[in-house]
């Protein structure tokens, strides 16, 4: 035990050295958490609309009130003379919207006007939910007009949004982002302290010395836990500032889940830095193997079951999924062991996996060295 | 002049000599425009369905099994499992294996029965709220047309054949105006041509400003810097003989990420691919120029790709890749502007999905063209500093 202390000494000692590394362990975290989290949002507001009124009678005018009320479009004028695919084609307007000629007229006779709105669908969910936007614009300017009657109501529905009733997105990518930043930089320390080692040929020392692997492992793996540990306290400061984090009635749980995740972290970057032992490589591992594949698979940014069939066992093997999960139960949904120790169990197996890996790289080592 | 050329060429040849030996490099460049543009391609959907509905079912009665029978049709829902008691779904909701689930009151039939209107109850997981609000819109349009279908007196035929066929959109009251949207650029509104091509040109640029600060740091860490500095060469060769076989590599990354999104993805190239190609060695540029800057600055390899992992993931948030600018808070709205990335992705996306007329283009260009030679401008000078 006192040889892991040492071990864990002679390594504060070499990080406290390089100030530019201290900085960014703790600035970076929370810069990028932040910034993350607030442009993450999916929720659409202030798209451009471009308006056509070849009507112009009172009731077309009634009819654009409508969409100038939503939140969702902002109005923007059209130029003389310019068509709307040209519009559209040139980012001046997310979509358009036509009203044809004699839109009053055919009303009051009881035909059905038709109204075109055209989408740019570049990014097609945005434009999937422009349309039913605009579908459900359309019936709400019908009721209010007293065109129709509301519809025959046979079961009515009553509504419970559970743990999040203001439907904030800021809750959702900040607790993701809390879990993407404790597997980045962790990691990325770890895969850097032990590439250096081989680079320098330092790593001869440790051989010749009276360590054992689990030794030299566990010690070098303790500072960064600990650096974690503090990128964990600034994160979750933060969140409680900017991302509407609650305090979990049970922290024990998020604690125990925390030191396990920054262990999986460290661990794994470890090994990416014996299997490389050159620095860049091992950056490039981490940023790989932890940073882009907890990004994209975790449910960081989309719900895992969206993730088609055959990538989606992948993310059963990043500690990012199930932290995230205990993360959100106990920030958000207040839940406490008995719902989290599934994922807590998944979490110490892939910590474990992780180090038993390092050992055997670090056996195979000894017996070359 | 030819002197001039001489030294750059030789340094050239130098150059290309060590990339070529440096296999590292080789999977840095062909790994992230084909693995990671396919994953990213797969793995980003946003489509919500399949949403796990449980039902709890307190009436056991011929309607309630007719409204849960209606909600099993609907393939945006997938039914669980029929509870009895409450209890038992909010564990569930809790445990995540529900997304959301009803709750169909004792007096459900016989409320019905009396001609008023009973109420069934939803609890949603809004943890996630995207999912949440397009769940809540589902189940109310499955109620709609529930209740259009079943509740409503069917007085006349054909009023509801013609229903059915219709069965997830709610059958709109005559005399309402009727909107057609027409989906411009993606009608069949592809969700991996969006991703793929906002993300390509992030490869691009990432791993452009990777190579150029490892290649420039290199040279110092080892002490090469020294011989180099004693050559007649000038350090703006050295500098241009150092980007030149990046660029061109680029340029093939660019280049493989296109195919493999014609290729994977079915995605179009409607606009000129020249101009693609040139925006692209714009971006590349930049890309390189704060590879080198951040080169200058780092005093070791560890602390340049460090700086690099800093600086990427702001230009890839504000750059409008992934998520839409529109959706951000004002501040940052403005702060995209300041990203080259912005131009390269809006670039991109005008070739090949849209028919961008040139007059929306060239501002663009303009701005990354600016851009370029703002950042490889002060990356030369910081070069010629150290």
């Amino acid at each position: 035990m006192k040889k892991i202390f040492s071990q864990a000494w002679k390594e504060f000692m070499l990080f406290r050295r390089d100030k530019l590394l201290i900085l960014m362990a703790v600035l970076m975290p929370i810069v990028l958490m932040l910034l993350a989290g607030i442009t993450g949002s999916l929720r659409l507001s202030n798209v451009a609309l471009l308006v056509y009124d070849y009507d112009n009678t009172p009731l077309s005018r009634t009819y654009l009130e409508t969409y100038g009320a939503a939140l969702t479009f902002r109005m923007v004028p059209r130029r003389a003379e310019e068509s709307p695919e040209r519009a559209l084609a040139s980012w001046r307007a997310r979509a358009a919207l036509i009203i044809p000629q004699n839109f009053e007229r055919d009303f009051r006779r009881g035909g059905e006007p038709v109204v075109q709105m055209l989408i740019d669908a570049t990014d097609s969910n945005a434009a999937t939910a422009l349309g039913n936007y605009a579908e459900s614009l359309n019936l709400s300017f019908a009721l209010q007009n007293g065109i129709t009657k509301p519809p025959a109501k046979g079961v009515d529905l009553e509504q419970r949004l559970w743990y999040n009733p203001g439907l904030s997105d800021r809750v959702y990518f900040g607790t993701g982002g809390l879990g993407l930043m404790l597997i980045i930089f962790p990691a990325l320390l770890g895969a850097l302290t032990t590439a250096k080692e081989y680079e320098s040929g330092t790593i001869i020392q440790a051989y010749a010395s009276s360590l054992t692997a689990t030794q030299w492992i566990l010690g070098k793996a303790m500072l960064y836990v600990v650096i974690g540990l503090v990128e964990f306290v600034l994160c979750f400061a933060l969140g409680l500032l900017v991302f509407e984090f609650r305090f979990p009635a049970d922290p024990s749980v998020l604690l125990v889940a925390t030191v396990l995740y920054l262990m999986a972290g460290v661990f794994f970057g470890m090994m990416a830095g014996n299997a490389t032992g050159n620095q860049s490589a091992a950056i490039q591992a981490v940023q790989m193997g932890s940073f882009l594949l907890s990004l994209l698979l975790s449910g960081y940014l989309f719900p895992i079951r969206n993730i088609p069939v055959q990538i989606r066992w992948l993310s059963f093997f990043l500690p990012a999924t199930h932290y995230i999960q205990i993360v959100r139960n106990s920030i958000l949904r207040d839940a406490g062991w008995r719902i989290s120790y599934l994922p807590i169990v998944l979490l110490i197996i892939l910590t474990f996996a992780f180090f038993f890996v390092n050992v055997l790289q670090k056996r195979t080592m000894q017996f070359k060295g | 002049m030819p002197a001039m050329i001489r030294r750059y060429l030789a340094l050239l040849v130098k150059e290309v000599d060590q990339l070529r030996r440096n296999r590292v490099l080789v999977i840095q460049l062909l790994l992230p425009p084909t693995v990671v543009l396919i994953i990213f391609g797969f793995a980003l959907n946003p489509k919500v369905r399949d949403l796990r509905l449980g039902v709890v079912d307190e009436s056991m009665t011929v309607e309630s099994r007719n409204l849960i029978d209606s909600l099993s049709q609907n393939v945006n829902f997938k039914v669980t499992r029929i509870y009895m008691r409450p209890e038992d779904a909010e564990a569930d909701l809790k445990r995540l294996d529900l997304t959301l689930f009803l709750v169909i009151p004792a007096d459900f039939s016989r409320t019905l029965g009396r001609g008023q209107t009973p109420d069934v109850q939803v609890v949603i997981d809004a943890v996630d709220a995207n999912t949440a609000q397009i769940a809540k819109g589902y189940l109310q349009m499955a109620l709609q047309a529930y209740n259009a279908e079943s509740v409503m007196t069917p007085d006349v035929g054909p009023r509801h054949m013609l229903q059915l066929v219709s069965a997830t959109h709610p059958p709109t009251p005559p005399g309402v105006p009727e909107v057609q949207p027409a989906y411009l650029y993606n009608p069949g509104l592809v969700t991996a041509w969006y991703y793929v091509t906002g993300v390509m040109s992030v490869i691009m640029f990432i791993t452009a400003s990777l190579v150029a600060s490892a290649l420039a740091v290199k040279e110092k860490e080892t002490g090469t810097i020294e011989q180099l500095l004693m050559t007649p060469a000038q350090t703006g060769e050295m500098l241009l003989a150092k980007t030149t076989p990046v660029l061109v590599l680029m340029m093939v990354v660019l280049i493989v990420s296109l195919l493999v999104g014609i290729v994977v993805f079915g995605l179009p190239v409607r606009g000129s691919v020249w101009l693609f190609i040139l925006s692209g060695s714009l971006a590349a540029l930049a890309g390189i120029g704060i590879g080198v800057m951040v080169a200058t600055v780092s005093k070791s390899q560890q602390q340049a790709q460090l700086l690099t992992f800093f600086v990427n993931p702001p230009l890839t948030l504000l750059s409008g890749a992934t998520s839409p600018l529109e959706n951000m808070p004002d501040l940052f709205q403005k702060l995209s502007y300041i990203d080259p990335l912005r131009y390269m992705v809006t670039i991109v996306r005008g070739v090949t999905l849209k028919t961008a007329p040139w007059s929306a283009l060239w501002p663009n260009l303009l701005a990354l063209a600016v851009f370029s030679i703002i950042l490889f401008g002060i990356s030369a000078w910081r070069f010629r500093k150290t």
